[in-house]
């Protein structure tokens, strides 16, 4: 009886014990290092396949360079990593390094939970602040009030000058020589031109352009989201609601773009690699694949401009690398985010997959101009970055909840449901009251 | 030696036998279903946010901030909407089922196939259906096109056919396990009933709905409690199928309401004011249920 009892206690009290353990995180990591050990920080990011492999490289370089570091790389698809970094900083767990998307600058900052790298910026071993593009640093950059200016928070990952693509084949066949620096074109030119292009029917048409870039059309028209202090929606401006209407009609009226349930059945992207789309807007990013898929000849060119101003306007955006305020080791982590963005090795490897424009300057100059592959006219990127590249008003706010709102709701105007100013006053009041807000949690802190 | 055996520490010793073995049910029940449920609770009346760290009292803000949302009742509404297939899977279940029951040809192949959406995997099943279902390429539009003439509807993207899309996909998932419980339960009818009545002359028919049927109500019963429990909480598939719940947000369900809630504004406190309303509605639904049931739920001998 005793033996039997005794046994059966020890069973019970292991089944309850693991029960208890056996649900708790098994990837803790040892906290008990003694000085002079490894220190291992985590990263955290998202990429396609191609993208991931270029990280490893660089991260196995990163390791040759500090060999006191060990780097556990996390990937996660780009739509669930939100979700898994709240997730991660409510339970205490924040990666050393993760990707930053520069809408949530001001908010992130507020909250305390990225650590401040304007001293490491200034004072460091691995770069020259006036070697990196301004505007990269720049979009990382809060004092509180305002983006722009101030404390440097996040390095840049890359920065992204949207660009116009186009389908060299396809703008030859129509006889139409693209724009240039010096000749650009006018709206009109530009619908014109796409018309040229439009032709087929069913399984083989051809579209002259895939969606147009809603930035450039308002920018350029001369609107703007918001006001200049950035406290005011001005979407029912009549400059804004004419270029919005001006980019839905494309489609609606002209015919030259997918319609929205045609992009839905089948993207804008793969699309324009089958040789269906005549001229789109594309990232740096976009190198890769087309340099692997497309089977013909592409370039870049200007955007069109509005003929009410001539001006030209297309956004630039990008990635930050933020380091976590409650890292247990912020120099490997703020060493691991520099080298990432701006080592010459890692940035070389980028430039040359195709993946991005580098982030220094004079590598810019003089490398990435004079490589040897499509778009010939990369100086585009460039004059972009230089010129008239801005960056996107939703990530000058403090969160972009106002920015999300509109977008919403926009295919009712891509769709033909609702004319562009109706849809624009119809949801005005929400976007000023998400931006007040906003406006009232800044203060508040 | 004292004697071990007397009745009071046999019965002290059985009482703590007893506390050993529920221990870890207890354990478990109170760490993943009481402390959360609490944690919950209290979180509804905070303003609890994840990436701010916030966490004050702010009383009934969040139950009046999102019975005033427009979201929330269009959520609302399409919850209820999810509630559709219930009726017509409960239908075709039961007339599987008795074609099982009277070995139709095919029912074994048959059975196995109904069965197979249960089993496989929800994303793999979304991505079917993504493809099946869409407007330029699908399966279904090209066979409308081809065999009819018809155009068919932009099944995914339109804000007025999403939920349908979604209807017909949860119909079709659980006909298979809805057909093997009624089955069972069609096994259990004592083969009795049904001699009585054909020595009383009753058709096929007739025999169905007076007796099979009846017989069937407890089974039924539970799918439907069961099923509205369910259906309620629908939420894999709104966010495989679409991103930010659909046009017009025509196909979030007050579940992925609460998840976009939480984690993608980290307003956990006002989600889970939501959520705390809800689980209340779900319950009172189920109370309800449970009421009426006396009156159509035959109870046994």
């Amino acid at each position: 009886m005793g033996r039997r009892s005794g046994m059966t206690a020890a069973s019970l009290a292991a089944v309850a014990l693991a029960l208890v353990t056996g649900c708790s995180d098994a990837s803790e990591p040892a906290t008990d290092k003694p000085a002079g050990e490894k220190s291992e920080i985590t990263f955290m990011g998202w990429g396609s396949p191609q993208e991931v492999e270029v990280f490893e490289t660089m991260i196995a370089q990163y390791e040759d360079r500090f060999p006191d570091v060990t780097v556990e790389y996390i990937t996660v698809p780009a739509p669930d990593f939100n979700t898994k970094l709240q997730t991660m900083i409510g339970s205490g767990q924040t990666p050393d390094v993760f990707y930053l998307i520069p809408d949530y600058l001001m908010s992130w900052v507020d909250a305390g939970v990225l650590a401040n790298m304007t001293d490491f910026v200034a004072d460091n071993e691995m770069f020259d602040e006036s070697n990196i593009w301004p505007a990269a640093l720049a979009t990382y950059s809060t004092d509180g009030k305002q983006t722009g200016v101030g404390d440097i928070y996040a390095l840049p990952k890359d920065v992204g000058p949207w660009a116009l693509a186009y389908n060299k084949e396809l703008l030859d066949a129509a006889g139409i020589t693209p724009a240039t620096a010096d000749d650009l074109w006018t709206w009109d030119e530009f619908t014109a031109a796409a018309t040229a292009i439009t032709a087929g029917e069913g399984t083989n048409k051809v579209y002259g352009t895939a969606g147009y870039s809603l930035e450039s059309a308002v920018w350029s028209n001369g609107a703007d989201w918001l006001n200049a202090d950035l406290n005011k929606v001005t979407v029912t401006d009549p400059a804004f609601v004419e270029a919005l209407q001006w980019v839905a009609d494309l489609s609606l009226v002209e015919g030259v773009s997918p319609s929205q349930e045609e992009q839905e059945s089948l993207g804008s992207t793969q699309r324009f690699i089958e040789g269906r789309i005549g001229m789109m807007g594309i990232g740096p990013w976009s190198q890769a694949q087309l340099w692997d898929e497309a089977e013909f000849e592409w370039d870049i060119m200007p955007w069109p401009v509005s003929p009410a101003t001539g001006e030209e306007a297309v956004w630039f955006g990008g990635i930050g690398f933020a380091v976590s305020s409650s890292s247990k080791d912020t120099k490997a982590a703020m060493n691991l985010a520099a080298f990432l963005s701006v080592n010459e090795d890692a940035q070389r490897t980028n430039m040359e997959m195709g993946q991005a424009v580098p982030n220094l300057i004079d590598m810019t100059k003089n490398e990435f101009l004079s490589m040897d592959r499509a778009p010939a006219n990369k100086a585009e990127f460039v004059r972009i970055l230089e010129e008239y590249g801005r960056r996107p008003t939703q990530t000058k706010t403090f969160n972009p909840e106002w920015f999300s709102v509109f977008n919403s709701g926009l295919s009712a105007v891509y769709s033909g449901d609702m004319t562009a100013a109706e849809y624009a006053s119809s949801v005005e009041a929400e976007m000023q009251d998400l931006l007040d807000k906003g406006i009232a949690e800044q203060d508040a802190s | 030696m004292a004697n071990k055996n007397t009745s009071a520490s046999m019965k002290t010793r059985e009482r703590l036998w007893g506390l050993a073995f529920i221990t870890p049910v207890v354990l478990q029940f109170l760490i993943f279903a009481a402390v959360p449920l609490t944690i919950a609770i209290v979180a509804a009346f905070t303003d609890w946010n994840i990436v701010r760290g916030s966490f004050e009292f702010v009383g009934l803000d969040n139950f009046v901030g999102f019975l005033n949302d427009k979201k929330f009742w269009t959520a609302t509404a399409n919850t209820a909407f999810m509630l559709l297939p219930i009726p017509f899977y409960l239908v075709l279940g039961v007339l599987f089922a008795l074609g099982c029951h009277h070995n139709t040809p095919g029912n074994r192949i048959f059975r196995v196939l109904f069965f197979l959406p249960y089993v496989s995997s929800i994303v793999a099943v979304v991505v079917l259906w993504k493809w099946l279902f869409n407007y330029e390429y699908g399966l279904v539009n090209q066979v409308l096109m081809s065999w009819f003439g018809i155009q068919g509807p932009n099944w995914l993207g339109d804000p007025d056919w999403i939920k349908t899309t979604i209807v017909l996909m949860i119909i079709w998932k659980m006909i298979g396990i809805t057909s093997i419980y009624v089955h069972a339960a069609m096994k259990n009818i004592p083969e009795s009933f049904y001699e009585a009545a054909r020595l009383d002359g009753a058709s096929p028919v007739r025999m169905f709905f007076s007796i099979t049927l009846p017989m069937l109500t407890p089974v039924l019963f539970f799918l439907t409690v069961v099923g509205i429990i369910g259906s309620l909480q629908t939420f894999v598939e709104v966010q495989l199928f679409t991103t930010d719940g659909g046009r017009n947000y025509s196909a979030g369900t007050v579940t992925y309401y609460i998840w976009q809630k939480a984690f993608v504004s980290s307003e956990m406190g006002y989600a889970s004011a939501v959520a705390v309303m809800f689980g209340l509605a779900i319950l009172a639904v189920t109370i309800f249920q449970f009421r009426m049931s006396k009156r159509w739920v035959y109870e046994g001998e």
